[in-house]
């Protein structure tokens, strides 16, 4: 799906709510994401439009919590607890994901 | 303690005066003959004595920081055999006199007492996962320190080394590539796993300043990298030796510590990969401390040679299956779990189907005679094999008493080595022939074209053109040939990922994007060339010359994962 800015979106999106895992310190969810506004996207196998620089889920990792909420390995990640993830640098979005205040 | 008559055990304590003596070659001759045996032995501790010799010059004499790890892990993995060669012999000799002096009654034992046969045990893909604080890993925090790490495996008196890898804070895993095998194992193996490391120091100007200009410029840096120079310097000073090295002329360079060891045995083999605890030896304090996770993950299999090697082999007769009078002559072979029967002895060998298979394992039963059998057929042996309901019964005649006694024997030495190897007897485990050890890697800091590219010895030539018309391809694309007026280095890093790229050992090939860089526990690694750098990045090459000088970025060449 193409993304051009300014225009609406139609997208088909699903809400998935995964619960963090509490590995010794770090609270894990489960899967590697890969993209970002300050990547290479010609290089991402998920993606339709070989321009689009979302963040995308690579990889998921058996049993965690990303599988057992129904991530798949290719979807494009969208929104984290109403924070953007279609604009945001590679680092951004980790950071956003790895927020130790949040649980879920 | 020692008393005069009594015969013990002796463990030769690492550095102690009796070891200098064993050195020095100066332990009793034995009154009697040398077996075989030992003189091969001795043999392999001489080589080894020489080894070691090598080793030290070479250590003396080189310049070079990764030389100098490389000879000090010889060094080590040297005394490390020597050691246990030494305390090898001692025990055969011990043996060997009791032997020969003669047992008291009640010292005898059963006299033929079965032994289970040996067996090749193969460790491979071997996986010691890292665990990084968060700051130190994503944020790139701090100085890069790395680490030189290889593992020591000791199964019995031999021991054999992996290769020997750089590690930092980019790699989550250590990973080895190598397969280690060592034959001649008995079912009550205990495989040793050590894991040495050693910290690479970045010589800066300090290391030969004078000691109290370097004391003072340590105190005035920062608080840790001070600390670390002052270790450095301490440890620089101070006598080279660690727990295993013998005593040798004080050598500069780099020292290894013991960071984890384990213990594996039968019950660890399976086809597949397993996870196993380490137990940690170091602490922070010790300057080679690295951040372990705490287990280990490998795939360890055993071939007993029972299972690959046929065991007894012979003309028999087979009764067929309703005629009581019908005996078939076949030529049987025992081997692993199974008696084929061949139509003839060459059969065996050219690869062709028997004509059929009795299968022998746990459960089968095999009884010699037969009950109701006419006299003058005296010399049967019956197996039987319960499939479901149904009890099958093979009969098979053999050629005389001796014949019979001999497959009898073959058949209980069998189910002995079954009952020792356990789970190595249901399926023969593959074990793949090591390749041969690549020698190690001239460690370049400019990515030249050779360095780049991971030619596997395997490749074919085509595959070698491919990647290279693969980097033409895209070097064609850039604008006229005005602009091949600029050299083609790269002025400037990847400015693009977030990480620093540190100057990897070697450069990952071009491959497409995936490969992700994390390994849940127990995933099969991928083959991937050691020292994978954190950005799966095409070279800098490739990048056109047309953004040098006018924009101070590129376009992005990569396209990162994290895990999150």
């Amino acid at each position: 799906m193409s993304y051009v800015p300014g225009q609406p979106v139609t997208a088909v999106v699903q809400r998935v709510e995964i619960h963090k895992l509490r590995q010794g310190e770090n609270l894990i969810l489960g899967f590697s994401i890969g993209g970002g506004i300050d990547q290479d996207p010609s290089q991402n196998p998920f993606s339709e439009d070989k321009t689009d620089k979302g963040i995308y889920v690579t990889r998921v990792s058996e049993g965690g919590p990303a599988e057992i909420a129904g991530l798949q390995i290719g979807d494009k990640i969208m929104q984290v607890n109403g924070w953007d993830m279609t604009m945001v640098t590679h680092d951004q979005a980790r950071k956003r994901l790895t927020k130790r205040s949040e649980e879920v | 303690m020692f008393s005069r008559n009594h015969r013990s055990r002796v463990t030769v304590a690492r550095g102690s005066a009796l070891e200098m003596e064993f050195k020095r070659g100066r332990f009793r001759l034995s009154l009697f003959s040398d077996p075989p045996e030992d003189t091969e032995l001795q043999r392999k501790l001489d080589h080894e004595i020489r080894m070691r010799e090598g080793a030290c010059k070479l250590l003396a004499a080189c310049s070079q920081r990764e030389q100098a790890l490389e000879a000090t892990k010889s060094l080590l993995v040297c005394n490390s055999r020597i050691l246990s060669y030494m305390g090898e012999l001692q025990r055969r000799k011990e043996a060997q006199v009791l032997r020969k002096t003669g047992r008291r009654p009640s010292d005898s034992g059963p006299p033929a007492e079965r032994s289970p046969c040996r067996g090749r045990v193969c460790i491979s893909d071997l996986r010691i996962p890292l665990m990084w604080k968060d700051t130190e890993y994503f944020k790139n925090k701090g100085d890069l320190h790395r680490w030189a790490v290889f593992l020591l495996l000791q199964l019995g008196e031999h021991i054999q080394d992996t290769e020997m890898i750089l590690v930092d804070r980019t790699l989550t895993d250590i990973s080895f590539q190598n397969n280690v095998l060592f034959t001649e194992a008995g079912p009550d193996f205990e495989l040793r796993l050590e894991l040495y490391g050693a910290c690479l120091e970045e010589e800066g100007a300090l290391a030969g300043a004078p000691k109290r200009l370097a004391t003072k410029l340590s105190s005035s840096l920062g608080r840790s990298s001070g600390r670390r120079v002052r270790a450095s310097l301490e440890s620089a000073s101070g006598s080279g030796s660690g727990p295993i090295l013998l005593p040798t002329p004080a050598v500069g360079g780099p020292r290894y510590h013991l960071l984890a060891h384990t213990t594996l045995t039968l019950a660890a083999v399976q086809d597949g990969f397993r996870t196993h605890d380490l137990t940690l030896a170091s602490h922070e304090e010790n300057p080679a401390w690295l951040p372990l996770y705490g287990s280990v993950c490998c795939r360890l299999v055993a071939q007993p040679l029972c299972m690959t090697q046929p065991t007894a082999s012979g003309t028999l007769r087979v009764q067929q299956a309703g005629e009581l009078q019908d005996w078939a002559r076949v030529h049987g072979v025992l081997k692993g779990t199974s008696l084929f029967c061949y139509r003839q002895p060459e059969d065996a060998d050219t690869g062709e189907e028997p004509l059929f298979t009795i299968a022998i394992n746990k459960e089968t039963r095999v009884r010699a005679g037969e009950l109701d059998q006419a006299a003058g057929r005296p010399l049967t042996l019956s197996i039987s094999n319960r499939y479901g309901e149904d009890e099958v019964t093979h009969t098979l005649q053999t050629e005389s008493r001796g014949a019979l006694h001999s497959w009898m024997e073959a058949l209980w030495q069998l189910f002995f080595d079954m009952s020792q190897w356990k789970q190595c007897c249901d399926e023969i485990m593959k074990i793949e022939t090591p390749a041969p050890r690549k020698p190690p890697q001239v460690l370049a800091k400019q990515g030249s074209l050779y360095h780049e590219m991971a030619i596997e010895p395997l490749d074919d030539i085509a595959a070698v053109t491919d990647i290279l018309a693969q980097r033409e391809g895209t070097r064609l694309e850039t604008p006229p040939p005005w602009l091949a007026m600029f050299t083609e280095q790269p002025a400037l890093p990847n400015p693009c990922s977030p990480a620093l790229v540190a100057p990897a050992p070697a450069r990952t090939h071009p491959m497409p994007w995936g490969r992700p860089r994390t390994f849940s526990l127990d995933a099969v690694p991928p083959d991937h060339s050691p020292g994978a750098s954190r950005s799966v990045a095409p070279l800098p090459q490739q990048r056109s010359p047309r953004s040098r000088g006018l924009f101070s970025k590129g376009p992005p060449r990569t396209w990162l994962q994290s895990p999150v």
